[in-house]
């Protein structure tokens, strides 16, 4: 989210009604109405055609319907609008992961968390895609950034752990699942990869808990 | 003229000056004739500029006054001009662009008429920022409650916080205050309210009745272009702080300036003027002159009075020469030569403060920034005066001393504007993203000093911005029973947004954007009969989600 209006006091600034149609947009399209989302941005472009906010949400909502070449152009109009929007360069990013142009969705990601490292969407989209590639050096660098601002955030600690794993980075890896396993104990993915990792050790040389 | 009651209830005589903007003066009118309060007088002042006979045409009303001057002559002439002609019981005035909620006068009616404490009662209106077409019409940008402050008589001496458009006074009170001063040309509300508040209290009624509106960017409104005037502006900021309406003044006790100098010098004109740009209370300021300095001398600030004193005359003897003609019940001993910081506003202020809120007796409070060496305070007159005849052998402090008079230099906690203090703190902490901090700071503030709703909405806000939802919730379900406004409904929006309750966001954000896309509340309820010409939306605005 990211209110035009939300760190000034609430009874002062004049962006208020673009933000309510924005915010609204985003809502809709967050409950599956996308007539009405797109209704509610193409008002706010009409209140403030300067603003990129309500083009990346067009572009959400054409990416959500499968309207790639649309939400193409929405993501790319709202570049224009706002060079720094990391919703944009996300959007790109899925775009082109969909199509399966990896490099490309990579970079996209990456300059996405260059812009905005606490941006979930393309954290985990980078993670897709860095899986997908087999490259995570840089990968584990914005998760570790992530978890720093929010480190209690499991699935993003459960992301990590998978990476250290992969790197044979093992007791990195298992001090994070016992991290998340006390944070929810009922995490099934962690205990497995836990368990997993237990079993491997001992298998190689009596390694215990 | 006599003001008439009939089984309608007291008349309202409702004022309304108009200066080139026809554009709007139809939906201002509109919005007083679709009052639920039948029994008004409209007085309708054209100051010059463009024709609006055209649209006073379209009011075929009984109830309205039209006053048709082609002469541009300001509007405090206007609303003098259009005093003479109003016969209510009360009054209440409309910016020629702003607009009444239907209920408007009805509701400070009744609000005046259900206590006799207060002659004066003011709502709250939102402030509409709005884009200006070219054509003249208004785009509504957002809806904001900026001001919504309970009365406080210190801080309206200081400056001014209750909306001209919003308040309804009894016209005896403004007759009694001698009128709109003419020789102002911005601040003409706050010169209005500060009057009044020497003979009464003002009840706030923290409702939202109507709408004034604020063009973003550059704006052509005449009060906004002058107060780019610097000089002009301070020049009327200060002939309303040292205005001194007609006495007696059942609500505020006078203050005498006595000003300790032992000649006419440069260090005496500076401390005179220094008391006029950093003090605001109403004053009277006394100087011990000889009769050769006071021979010829003009003050070059208002509300000084010459004490003649024998020449080379002691400081004692000089005092009590003033204390014997002051009028004050308080007295300020003011010392010459006494520095003042540039931004100070309430200089003696600060003194005299804790004076009136001290209920004990033999209490003063010394200036701030006085020295052994400049030394001055604030008294009441009545025990300075004992002071002096009890112990008039003794120099000054040590006979204030011997009369039991408790004298020392005021905690800041004892300044005014202690509200204002906490706000800024508060503003300052959301500034460093200690949003936690600025909720309990808001929070402390609605509990000890009022304005509760408007501290409730920035503390549901701050906690929201602190991620505690819940407690941001329950904050803001205090806020909403009492009064919803725009911006409390995005607070709660947000909240539910935050914790993807999207539906309820929804729900939310929709109550928000009827609020901010209702541009015609008043009209809905104006009978068919009545409505001569009929409202065209905008054409080129897109039709909105209902």
């Amino acid at each position: 989210m990211d209110f035009a209006g939300a760190l000034q006091n609430p009874d002062q600034g004049w962006m208020q009604r673009y933000d309510v149609l924005k915010e609204l947009g985003d809502c809709y399209a967050s409950v599956g109405e996308y007539d009405n989302a797109r209704r509610c941005y193409e008002q706010a472009s009409w209140l403030e055609p300067d603003e990129a906010g309500p083009y990346v949400g067009t572009g959400v909502i054409e990416l959500q319907q499968g309207r790639l070449e649309d939400a193409e152009l929405a993501f790319r109009v709202a570049l224009r609008l706002d060079g720094c929007s990391s919703r944009a360069y996300a959007g790109l990013a899925m775009i082109a992961q969909q199509c399966g142009r990896l490099q490309q969705a990579f970079d996209y990601y990456l300059k996405s968390l260059e812009l905005d490292s606490n941006h979930l969407t393309a954290l985990l989209g980078l993670f897709q895609v860095s899986c997908q590639m087999g490259t995570f050096s840089q990968v584990i660098h914005y998760l570790q950034i992530y978890l720093q601002v929010h480190p209690a955030d499991t699935a993003v600690m459960f992301c990590l752990a998978a990476l250290y794993a992969k790197e044979g980075r093992i007791q990195r890896a298992k001090d994070l699942l016992k991290d998340i396993l006390a944070l929810e104990p009922g995490h099934e993915d962690a205990r497995q990869l836990l368990e997993e990792m237990e079993h491997k050790a001992m298998q190689k040389g009596g390694y215990s808990l | 003229m006599t003001a008439k009651r009939s089984q309608h209830g007291p008349l309202v005589s409702v004022l309304i000056s108009t200066y080139n903007r026809p554009q709007y003066l139809e939906e201002a009118l509109e919005s007083i004739f679709a009052q639920t309060w039948p029994h008004l007088q409209v007085v309708l002042v054209r100051d010059g500029g463009a024709a609006v006979e055209d649209v006073v045409r379209r009011f075929s009303d009984r109830r309205l006054t039209f006053i048709n001057r082609s002469e541009n002559r300001g509007l405090p002439y206007s609303f003098n001009e259009a005093l003479a002609h109003a016969r209510g019981e009360y009054i209440c005035y409309l910016g020629d662009d702003d607009k009444f909620y239907p209920h408007h006068v009805q509701r400070l009616v009744e609000a005046i008429q259900s206590q006799d404490r207060c002659g004066a009662v003011y709502s709250d209106l939102y402030k509409v920022h709005c884009r200006l077409k070219p054509d003249g019409r208004r785009i509504v940008l957002a809806k904001n409650l900026e001001i919504s402050r309970d009365f406080d008589r210190m801080l309206m001496l200081q400056f001014n916080h209750v909306l001209h458009v919003s308040v309804l006074h009894r016209k005896d009170l403004l007759e009694r205050a001698g009128g709109y001063n003419e020789k102002l040309n911005v601040l003409i509300d706050w010169d209005l309210n500060r009057k009044l508040c020497f003979y009464t209290d003002f009840l706030h009624i923290p409702e939202i009745t109507g709408e004034y509106y604020g063009p973003v960017g550059e704006c052509d409104r005449i009060s906004v272009q002058r107060r780019k005037n610097v000089k002009d502006y301070l020049r009327n900021v200060l002939t309303i702080r040292t205005t001194r309406p007609p006495k007696p003044w059942p609500c505020i006790e006078d203050l005498s300036v006595l000003i300790l100098a032992e000649r006419l010098d440069e260090s005496l004109e500076q401390t005179l003027r220094d008391l006029w740009s950093h003090t605001f209370y109403p004053q009277q300021i006394y100087v011990p002159l000889s009769r050769e300095e006071a021979a010829g001398w003009k003050p070059a600030v208002p509300n000084v009075i010459p004490v003649l004193v024998e020449p080379q005359s002691p400081l004692e003897q000089r005092i009590d020469r003033m204390l014997a003609v002051c009028e004050g019940t308080y007295a300020a001993l003011v010392p010459t030569g006494l520095p003042v910081e540039m931004d100070e506003v309430a200089w003696l202020e600060r003194s005299l403060q804790p004076l009136l809120m001290c209920r004990r007796p033999n209490q003063a409070f010394e200036l701030a920034e006085a020295t052994d060496s400049r030394w001055g305070a604030v008294f009441r007159k009545s025990e300075l005066e004992y002071a002096r005849r009890q112990f008039n052998h003794l120099p000054l402090r040590r006979a204030v001393e011997a009369a039991g008079i408790c004298i020392r230099k005021p905690a800041f906690e004892e300044y005014p504007f202690q509200f204002d203090h906490f706000l800024a703190a508060a503003e300052q902490k959301q500034q460093e993203g200690d949003w936690v901090y600025a909720a309990k700071v808001y929070e402390y503030l609605a509990e000890h000093f009022g304005n509760e709703l408007w501290m409730r909405t920035r503390q549901a806000h701050a906690l929201e911005q602190a991620g505690r939802l819940a407690e941001a919730r329950e904050t803001l379900e205090q806020v909403q029973a009492v009064r919803p406004t725009v911006s409390s409904l995005l607070i709660a929006a947000r909240i539910c947004q935050k914790q993807k309750n999207y539906r309820q966001a929804i729900d939310f954000y929709e109550q928000a954007r009827m609020v901010l896309e209702t541009r015609d509340r008043c009209r809905r309820i104006v009978s068919p009969a009545r409505r001569k010409t009929s409202w065209k939306p905008a054409s080129d605005e897109p039709a909105m989600v209902s």
